[in-house]
């Protein structure tokens, strides 16, 4: 198994293999601008550890972990 | 050009990303004739405006939801995204300005993308130029206008700059649209979209290495480091980065523990601004109505027409603008935790627990905000973009212990607390309150359960949101804001609470308005309470309160407190001075609480027993918890839901749980030998 965004710690970076279009939040995720080949990075995890803020394009992005499960790094 | 329903206007749709700066550019722009509108058929709402006359442009211009994709992810979605093809009221747009971040333009430049492959005319009013500036880069306008085939104006809505020139260039693409037949028909295939999304964002990739430029004043380095032979530094880093000042508040903000204090501090303020600062506003509305009330009665005299105007009428009226402070209070900090970048951020904390319940974090604000009163907290909902989230989250407010049972409380809890123990009351309250906040977990995970049948909205609950640069928050369309949701209460919501007002004083006048009673040795104080009274004892609410005795019976009540309850629906604190009216408390020499808790102590059942005992006096209690005796909140949630389906389920079940509680509640008691 690859890893995950889900699995990425606060101020771990990454960079997007491609997205599991078998979620069905997949294509809201690519539509927020998560993209094969770009770098992400977990800047913050909330106080109940989900969800988690990741760096992206420049913005923040916050989304569920669950939904996080769909961003394969590579 | 469609002019068929716009008059001789043509019509103009804004659309753009939340956070792009859209609702700022339509303030600029908009004029007279502004208006707040439903889609029909849905409670998505939008508004609209002709632009403003000193722009000498003569067109409609509409303010759509903020969208990122043209293909809908919910149900309300759907329906802004249709209108762009065909508005249901005023037909195919003809021009659409989209509103595109330029610090954000990989992202915000899909759905300009999407638009134009649908075949929409557009023009991109380019924003946050001077975010990007602080970046040392800019857009080179040309370049993207000239790779996108479509005219780009940067504009900044606050400052006004570029206005003009977003305007010239309506007017010509309006002279344009006029000669060319124009109708954007090719929807977005749906069964590739994956692949199109992606390769479209490969595209927009090579679009924004090419208009990202470094600034003009920083030209100079460059020529030199070209003579130089060194390379520009690469602007993608610092463009990619978001903006530092935001990274370093959000290390204070998201803290795991000072973060959650912060949240709590600002939930605080929040909810003190809407119960304590919103108070003496309400106290004068209050005031100034029954000074009203009373100034009609004494003109038009103690008659049935002088008690519609007076009690039915302007009470009516004042029972509607009582709830406008709380409402505008609420707007106006949501806007300001909104418009600061603040909001996404607390509901990203708070995100976890409430998910659980299938809510979502911006659900919190709302639900606090029931704690103080649910008529501002139902329209808050509003700021939950799920549309199923939103009805789950109307759904339980009306659960949360709202201000207006807290004159209840007091009177049973003063009823019970034995006079030399009065700290047990206060323990006592405290408790009520934690009840009520566990039974409004415990059913909104049950309504969770059944949201299909009840809510009929089963998407899946998300929670993706973007979480925007702090941004210093513009008064002007924050008090806009306020307006604007103030006023859309008083028209839509503060009729029907009139009528209901109206509907539930004739049930309580009617129809022995006039009673003879004997006078003889009482003061004119006394004959008027004993006339409210008694008209009250023989009104059709009394009739039936007498219709619901064999409900009453079984809970160890009788039909002077269904009597009361009934009275109760105007707005639950008339319980109490139902009550007092029902128990002909006139005693003027101690305080009306201590007069009624008197004949509360002395009031009998038919059979000999005692009204108020400790088992009723607590059921009494568990029936406020839970049932929802309040026209406002029906009203309320009838306008928000679109419907009255929800609002009557809600009056359904809350009630049958009350009922049945309270049934359990005395009977067990009393099985317990506590009576």
């Amino acid at each position: 198994m690859k890893k995950t965004a889900a699995e990425l710690r606060e101020g771990e970076k990454g960079i997007i293999e491609k997205i599991d279009f078998n979620n069905p939040c997949s294509k809201r995720i690519v539509e927020f601008g998560f993209t094969p080949g770009k770098e992400i990075e977990m800047v913050n995890e909330s106080v109940f550890r989900d969800p988690v803020t990741f760096s992206i394009r420049g913005t923040l992005i916050a989304i569920r972990k669950n939904e996080a499960k769909s961003i394969i790094l590579s | 050009m469609n002019n068929s329903s716009t008059g001789s206007l043509p019509f103009i749709i804004l659309i753009g990303a939340p956070n792009s700066g859209k609702t700022t550019l339509f303030n600029s722009l908009s004029g007279k004739n502004f208006k707040t509108v439903n889609y029909p058929g849905s409670t998505v709402e939008y508004h609209t405006a002709e632009i403003s006359e000193k722009y000498n442009c003569k067109a409609l211009i509409l303010d759509s939801p903020g969208i990122i994709s043209l293909a809908p992810n919910s149900p309300d979605e759907k329906v802004a995204v249709d209108s762009l093809y065909n508005h249901p009221k005023y037909g195919r747009p003809d021009l659409i300005i989209l509103t595109v971040d330029a610090s954000q333009i990989s992202r915000h430049l899909l759905l300009a993308k999407e638009l134009l492959d649908a075949g929409f005319r557009i023009v991109i009013a380019l924003t946050m130029n001077d975010i990007l500036q602080k970046k040392n880069l800019r857009i080179d306008i040309e370049k993207l206008s000239g790779l996108l085939g479509v005219k780009v104006v940067p504009v900044n809505g606050q400052t006004g700059e570029g206005l003009v020139s977003l305007i010239s260039t309506i007017k010509q693409e309006l002279r344009r649209a006029g000669d060319k037949n124009y109708a954007p028909t090719a929807k977005l295939d749906r069964t590739n979209y994956n692949n199109y999304l992606l390769e479209t964002y490969k595209e927009i990739e090579k679009i924004k290495e090419e208009v990202v430029i470094p600034l003009t004043d920083k030209s100079k380095i460059e020529k030199a480091n070209a003579y130089l032979n060194v390379i520009n530094p690469v602007p993608e880093n610092t463009l990619e980065k978001p903006d530092n000042l935001t990274l370093k508040i959000d290390r204070i903000l998201l803290h795991k523990v000072w973060g959650l204090v912060i949240f709590f501090l600002i939930m605080g303020i929040t909810f003190t601004s809407i119960f304590y600062v919103a108070l003496p506003v309400m106290d004068l509305v209050n005031d100034f109505f029954s000074f009203l009330s009373s100034s009609a009665l004494t003109y038009l005299g103690n008659t049935w027409y002088g008690n519609l105007v007076a009690n039915g009428i302007i009470a009516g009226t004042g029972a509607v603008i009582v709830f406008v402070p709380q409402i505008f209070i609420l707007f106006f900090i949501l806007g300001f935790l909104e418009d600061t970048g603040y909001l996404a951020r607390g509901a990203m904390l708070i995100d976890k627990p409430l998910s659980k319940l299938g809510l979502n974090g911006r659900s919190f604000v709302p639900m606090l905000s029931g704690f103080a009163c649910a008529i501002p907290a139902i329209m808050a909902a509003r700021t939950i973009r799920s549309r199923k989230e939103r009805l789950l989250t109307i759904f339980i407010i009306p659960l949360m212990s709202c201000s207006a049972r807290l004159p209840v409380y007091t009177l049973i809890i003063a009823y019970l607390t034995p006079k030399d123990k009065l700290w047990m009351g206060g323990i006592a309250l405290g408790g009520i309150y934690l009840f009520s906040v566990i039974s409004a977990v415990v059913i909104a995970g049950i309504v969770n359960k059944f949201s299909k049948t009840l809510i009929r909205e089963e998407s899946h609950s998300s929670f993706m949101l973007e979480l925007p640069t702090y941004r210093k928050p513009k008064m002007k369309v924050i008090l806009n804001n306020a307006y604007i949701n103030s006023k859309m209460y008083l028209i839509k919501a503060g009729t029907v609470i009139l009528i209901l007002s109206i509907f539930l004083w004739f049930i309580t006048f009617f129809p022995d308005s006039n009673p003879k009673i004997n006078t003889s040795g009482l003061s004119e104080s006394e004959i008027e309470v004993l006339v409210n009274s008694e008209r009250l004892e023989n009104s059709y609410a009394a009739k039936l309160g007498h219709l619901i005795q064999p409900m009453m019976t079984p809970i160890g009540m009788d039909w002077r407190v269904g009597v009361s309850l009934i009275s109760a629906f105007a707005a639950r604190e008339v319980f109490v001075s139902s009550l007092a009216l029902i128990f002909k408390v006139t005693n003027t020499n101690s305080s009306l609480q201590n007069s009624l808790l008197t004949a509360m102590r002395n009031a009998k059942l038919p059979n000999g027993e005692r009204l108020f005992t400790v088992a009723t006096s607590i059921g009494i209690i568990i029936f406020f918890v839970f049932a929802l005796q309040c026209i406002s909140t029906l009203a309320i949630s009838r306008q928000e839901t679109g419907s009255w389906r929800i609002p009557m389920l809600q009056l359904f079940i809350y009630t049958s749980i009350a009922y049945i509680l309270t049934f359990i509640t005395v009977n067990g008691l009393r099985a317990f030998g506590i009576n």
